[in-house]
């Protein structure tokens, strides 16, 4: 790190989410750490004031920036980024949607692979995320726990023997550790055994949620299972249950998988997949849940051997590209939502390589 | 397969064997039921009462009664913020707001005490010259007996906690 860019947002390369490699990558997206932590002597940054937030903005960007840091990150401070970059940073999972829209000093430290993504002045001081290609809890956690190490050296963190790391809202205190599988589910979803798999899930206390959409709506069959206790058990029992959990319902996936490619079901999957991939390459207009819809149909008949001649990592990249703050930004204007849904028809003909 | 010792109605699916000095000495067979009933049935999923543990720990010991939290010295938060927020105003606030906190923390988490990595390695305090009866620890104990449904342990610890809460010697 040893210039930091801090007006200009650095050129990524296409970033962990998109590599379509790891462990159990059919079903398993990405895995994410991320970690609560907070410096003694501020309040929480909910409560700091202008000054008081640019203060601590500076402390740590400072003290990120001394070398020795096991990451190379390069501190990207948000202050002066506009609304359409800092979409694209929420759609790239680099920051959060809260604080895309916080006014307050803050900043995002990440690495060149997108793999590593500090936030600072979100809920907490900082949020260290770490991202792991496929089914990885271990190695991410690892990953993280280095770069926490290194963080814990050159910050002085609040913590409390009885109360673990001290985190603004009670539901991360503790651990501050917040362990997430994304998981593609089309069949659980096809055949309506999806609400059977998250009772499970929380039946243990891991909270399943849509990764596209609002609320309780999965768009596109993409799911995010992790655990929501974060105090009383211990970084690897947390690994473990979330573990446990994701390696029953990716299972479950594939038993669902073979079933709606056996008989007389067989017949109705080809029939929804290649209608999807139709759909991609015919349509003049795409909005943003039929796109994720057919894409993950399509993602899915790569991953059975349904469909030649596409590859994950197109699907993936589309995913991303289909989405408006990639749209917007690639198509370089900003697009009213009528005219995104046609240039999203277009842009992902493109990507998929199926333009006539 | 025959019938179960204790109702004699059911078939027995339990069979239960005393041992002494690794030897079987006796044997019961007991249908799910009975063996419920008689509190030997399968282990269960722990069945953990976060209710409970909030009433061995939480607000109603003496201690929380009697003096009911004031605005938090490092931020100013106030007991009426963080109750209407549900949130820290900054790391003073735990200590600030402890009577409320450990409650919430225990409907959130169904625990009140921290396990797993600090910021610095194994600290002594954990493993006081007091048989490590450190708060933390005696909480954690606490925890576990009720997860595992041994009440009068709970009873116990809880009493000990309160003691040393309070900063008795013994």
């Amino acid at each position: 790190m040893s210039k930091p860019r801090r007006d200009k947002q650095p050129e990524f390369r296409p970033g962990t989410w998109l590599l379509g490699t790891g462990p159990e990558s059919d079903i398993a997206i990405c895995t994410r750490v991320r970690l609560a932590r907070n410096l003694q002597d501020f309040p929480f940054s909910p409560r700091l004031d202008e000054a008081e937030a640019h203060e601590l903005y500076r402390f740590v960007t400072q003290r990120l920036q001394k070398p020795g840091l096991p990451e190379a990150l390069t501190v990207l401070d948000l202050q002066p980024v506009e609304e359409l970059e800092r979409t694209v940073l929420v759609e790239r999972h680099l920051i959060s949607r809260e604080l895309a829209g916080s006014k307050k000093p803050s900043g995002v430290a990440v690495d060149l692979e997108e793999s590593v993504a500090v936030m600072i002045n979100e809920e907490d001081h900082l949020r260290v995320q770490v991202f792991a290609p496929g089914l990885q809890p271990e190695a991410a956690w690892r990953r993280a726990e280095r770069l926490d190490d290194a963080l814990i050296a050159r910050l002085p963190m609040a913590w409390s023997e009885e109360f673990g790391f001290l985190t603004s809202c009670p539901t991360n205190t503790g651990t501050g550790l917040r362990l997430s599988v994304m998981l593609h589910l089309p069949g659980l979803v096809w055949s309506e055994e999806i609400d059977k798999a998250t009772n499970v899930a929380q039946k243990i206390h891991l909270a399943v949620r849509g990764l596209y959409g609002e609320g309780s709506r999965a768009l596109g069959d993409f799911y995010q299972v992790s655990n929501q206790v974060t105090l009383g058990r211990d970084e690897t029992t947390i690994q473990s249950e979330v573990l446990l959990a994701v390696g029953r319902i990716v299972q479950w996936e594939r038993e669902v998988r073979s079933a709606l490619l056996r008989g007389s079901a067989r017949v109705k999957t080809l029939d929804r997949v290649h209608r999807a991939l139709g759909t991609l390459e015919r349509a003049q207009i795409l909005t943003s849940e039929e796109a994720l819809g057919c894409l993950s149909a399509v993602r899915f008949g790569i991953e059975e051997n349904l469909l030649d001649g596409f590859e994950i990592p197109a699907v993936n990249r589309a995913l991303l590209l289909s989405q408006p703050g990639h749209l917007q930004r690639h198509s370089k204007e900003l697009l009213k939502p009528d005219e995104r849904d046609q240039r999203r028809a277009q842009l992902l003909r493109e990507v998929l390589g199926c333009q006539r | 397969m025959q019938f179960c010792t204790a109702c004699q109605k059911a078939m027995a699916t339990i069979v239960i064997m005393d041992l002494s000095d690794g030897a079987v000495t006796g044997s019961q067979h007991l249908c799910q039921a009975c063996a419920e009933q008689l509190g030997v049935g399968q282990p269960k999923p722990p069945k953990f009462s976060a209710e409970l543990l909030e009433d061995l720990l939480g607000q109603k010991g003496p201690r929380a009664r009697s003096r009911p939290s004031e605005a938090c010295s490092g931020c100013g938060m106030t007991p009426a913020d963080f109750r209407s927020k549900g949130r820290l105003g900054c790391p003073r606030c735990y200590e600030a707001f402890r009577g409320e906190l450990v409650p919430l923390l225990l409907r959130i988490h169904e625990a009140a005490a921290h396990r797993g990595r600090l910021p610095v390695p194994a600290p002594a305090a954990v493993v006081s010259e007091d048989d490590g009866r450190t708060l933390t620890d005696v909480r954690r104990r606490l925890e576990d007996a009720v997860r595992g449904e041994r009440y009068e342990e709970a009873a116990r610890l809880r009493d000990e906690l309160r003691r040393l809460e309070r900063g008795d010697a013994s």
